[in-house]
């Protein structure tokens, strides 16, 4: 019986022993680049001497609820992404200091506490309303004057009135919908331009003013007024129902002029377009939500840093396999040509290839940029305090006003609730 | 000899009150000493905060929201998945053709899960029926049921009778197969029509499944989640209190929504312990009530 049990308990050990060979696992945050993260990653584990597993949780699932899961699983991931400082609080006893890594030092943007690098950007990302060239073009707009709220506005108007001869649905495609997973868009994404449009890079007035529960009734009015300028010319359906890809896929198609989205959408057209769809040529106007300031820069940031788990007895091949797809032409190559990211480091000199990547990285380049601010707000509170304000005005079911009260509302509860996660 | 029993008893039951502790009583404590701090679900410092977590929640309108669409879908579900599979049960306990295939066609809705399920018909609601309003001129179908604050619970419903009516007729369908045929042909020939037959004898005969079927049609409404979350993660906004909240967010996605999204663990906690207190009142009065009706033979 006891030799049964001592058998036992070494294969036990054995199995154990096998699954902790020097594995890493890294946990992705962007769908989109879910197939050139898997693809670079086979490849990488031929050379690196150990195995490098990539998977991919989101477009509209909940993250950081999954690494969660994986946690309390004992199954966590070796490398996952935080996004600002709220996920830093929520996990910094896992995440490891990367001051000493040769890409800390080849970036600007990586996600820094106390002068102390902790995480790899994953990208430089930049939103906007994106355009439809050629339509534009045919209406006889140029993308160059929209930079006022009353300029987009009257553009809108005359596009409107041209829906047959452009032969669209309506003027912008933009989706909102708690059904359609959308109000993480909504709620922390757009709602970045309230904190930070129209600032010079990394102003935390607003921020800050936020973090104290308070609004700026003016700034948050003309904002609520833009989006509702947006909310009126989109496609109701989508607007209401539609998820990710009726978004992207109305502007794909040419059924709508505008579209509120980020240059990472550049891989899922590119990925139409291969498959033999027609792809209009684009650009991206800003967020223009005055109309006493122009606004021709775009929101720009890294939004997402890969961390690596502190506590994963495989820190060191983590931290290489970050290392390597900065300092190697082949993680060069996948960072920009294969994911069609705009890269954070400068000793990446390749360009990316899609057409708002390259408006990304102009505006980048010329510094007319603004940062985002939502990984400032407490955990899910844009998605799950301020979304479904959104959907309300998207159904008009409330005035620009009333918007402007809730959300003041919902911003009361910001202090309390940021003491808690400290 | 009655020592020897007692170790095999306690061999065999080992596994199985080890495994039930494991994953039912030990969460079950540790999570009433979570609902009592500030637990985050991550760090491993926490705070002991008394009964604030209990208190906040009743302060919440989301929260409140949640409770009463929770407690509308269920009545609404609970009649309607037990009056479908009762005459489904009676049709396929009849006389028609092909009741077999019958039987398992209306089984099969239910092997399929609840996530899969829900994306499906997100499909059928979003894309097929406002289609199909929109060519046929039905304006009732015109705009997507589930992005109507006033049908979404319906349709929510509807989605769960499709999968779950089926399951519980196969109950009914036990049942009304042991009611033995010589009491309904006695009956029969004593001149009782079908409607009293079924009065009289059928539905009193079955009284102990209807003590089961009520009470699993009641917790899985109560509990719904995975259907809730993949149909309609809680949408459309709506107000209430004036406040924005999710129409269609049930307690179970607002509590997991609480806990995981916000990373309010304790809350979640507290509000799940407050759930299961409520679910064992009502399940309670809803087995004591079903007993008193059942017949012996």
């Amino acid at each position: 019986m006891k030799k049964l049990v001592a058998l036992v308990l070494a294969l036990a050990m054995m199995l154990m022993a096998t699954a902790a060979l020097a594995d890493i696992r890294v946990s992705n945050l962007k769908v989109e680049i879910d197939a050139a993260l898997k693809e670079y990653a086979a490849e990488y584990s031929k050379t690196a001497g150990f195995n490098v597993e990539a998977y991919s949780v989101g477009g509209g699932a909940d993250y950081s609820g999954s690494v969660k899961a994986e946690l309390q699983a004992g199954n966590m991931p070796d490398i996952f992404v935080i996004e600002g400082l709220g996920g830093y609080n929520v996990w910094k006893d896992y995440i490891e200091d990367l001051s000493d890594t040769e890409f800390a030092k080849n970036t600007s943007v990586g996600f820094t506490v106390d002068g102390k690098t902790y995480g790899f950007p994953v990208a430089v990302e930049g939103f906007g309303l994106a355009y439809n060239k050629d339509l534009l073009t045919k209406a006889e707009i140029d993308p160059a004057t929209l930079t006022t709220t009353s300029a987009l506005k009257a553009a809108f108007e005359k596009l409107d009135g041209m829906k047959e001869e452009l032969g669209i649905d309506a003027v912008v495609s933009m989706a909102t919908s708690v059904a359609g997973g959308m109000t993480w868009v909504t709620g922390n994404q757009n709602f970045s331009a309230y904190l930070s449009c129209g600032l010079p890079y990394g102003d935390m007035t607003v921020i800050d003013q936020m973090r104290e529960g308070k609004v700026d009734e003016a700034r948050l009015t003309a904002y609520a007024t833009f989006v509702d300028l947006l909310f009126t010319y989109s496609d109701q359906n989508i607007l209401l129902n539609g998820n990710y890809d009726d978004n992207v896929n109305a502007f794909a198609t040419g059924k709508t002029v505008f579209c509120h989205q980020g240059n990472w959408i550049d891989p899922s057209l590119a990925a139409m377009k291969e498959s033999g769809m027609d792809i209009p040529a684009m650009g991206f106007i800003g967020e223009v939500m005055f109309d006493d300031q122009e606004i021709t820069g775009l929101m720009v940031s890294a939004p997402s840093w890969y961390v690596v788990n502190s506590q994963s007895p495989n820190k060191a091949e983590a931290i290489k396999f970050l290392e390597d797809m900065v300092a190697t032409e082949a993680g060069q190559d996948y960072m920009v040509n294969k994911a069609g990211m705009v890269p954070a480091f400068s000793n990446v000199t390749l360009e990316p290839s899609g057409d708002l990547s390259k408006d990304v990285m102009k505006a980048a380049g010329a510094g007319d940029i603004y940062s985002w601010g939502f990984g400032y707000m407490p955990d899910g509170f844009g998605q799950n305090n301020l979304g479904p304000i959104f959907e309300l005005l998207a159904q008009k079911a409330i005035s620009v006003d009333e918007f402007v009260a809730m959300v003041a509302d919902q911003f009361t509860q910001i202090p309390a609730l940021l003491e808690s996660a400290q | 000899m009655g020592k020897k029993h007692r170790l095999t008893n306690i061999l065999f039951l080992t596994p199985a009150v080890l495994s039930f502790s494991l994953v039912m009583i030990v969460p079950f404590f540790l999570g009433i000493y979570y609902s009592m701090t500030d637990f985050n679900g991550v760090r491993s410092v926490l705070t002991f905060v008394g009964f604030d977590n209990y208190k906040a929640m009743f302060t919440e309108p989301a929260f409140l929201y949640s409770f009463l669409v929770t407690l509308e879908y269920t009545v609404i579900n609970v009649i309607l998945v037990n009056v479908v599979a009762f005459f489904l049960s009676l049709l396929v306990t009849s006389n028609v053709p092909g009741k077999n295939v019958l039987r398992a066609g209306f089984f099969v809705p239910n092997l399929i899960g609840g996530i899969v399920l829900g994306y499906i018909w997100q499909f059928i609601f979003n894309n097929v029926l406002t289609a199909l309003g929109t060519n046929l001129g039905i304006s009732f179908l015109e705009k997507t049921l589930i992005g109507n604050k006033n049908t979404v619970i319906w349709a929510m419903s509807f989605v769960n009778i499709w999968q779950y009516a089926g399951y519980i007729m196969m109950i009914y369908v036990a049942a009304i197969q042991g009611i033995p045929a010589n009491l309904m042909e006695a009956a029969s020939v004593d001149g009782a029509n079908y409607w009293v037959r079924l009065r009289k004898i059928l539905i009193p005969m079955m009284a102990n499944s209807f003590t089961i079927t009520l009470f699993l049609t009641l917790t899985n409404s109560f509990k719904m989640f995975d259907l809730n979350t993949s149909l309609t993660q809680g949408g459309p906004a709506g107000m209430y209190m004036l406040k924005a909240v999710k129409t269609s967010e049930m307690l179970a996605l607002n509590i997991y929504n609480t806990a995981i999204t916000k990373n309010l663990w304790g809350q979640g906690q507290a509000k799940a312990i407050m759930f299961f207190i409520m679910l064992v009142i009502v399940s309670l009065v809803q087995v004591s009530i079903n007993k008193k009706k059942e017949v012996e033979m």
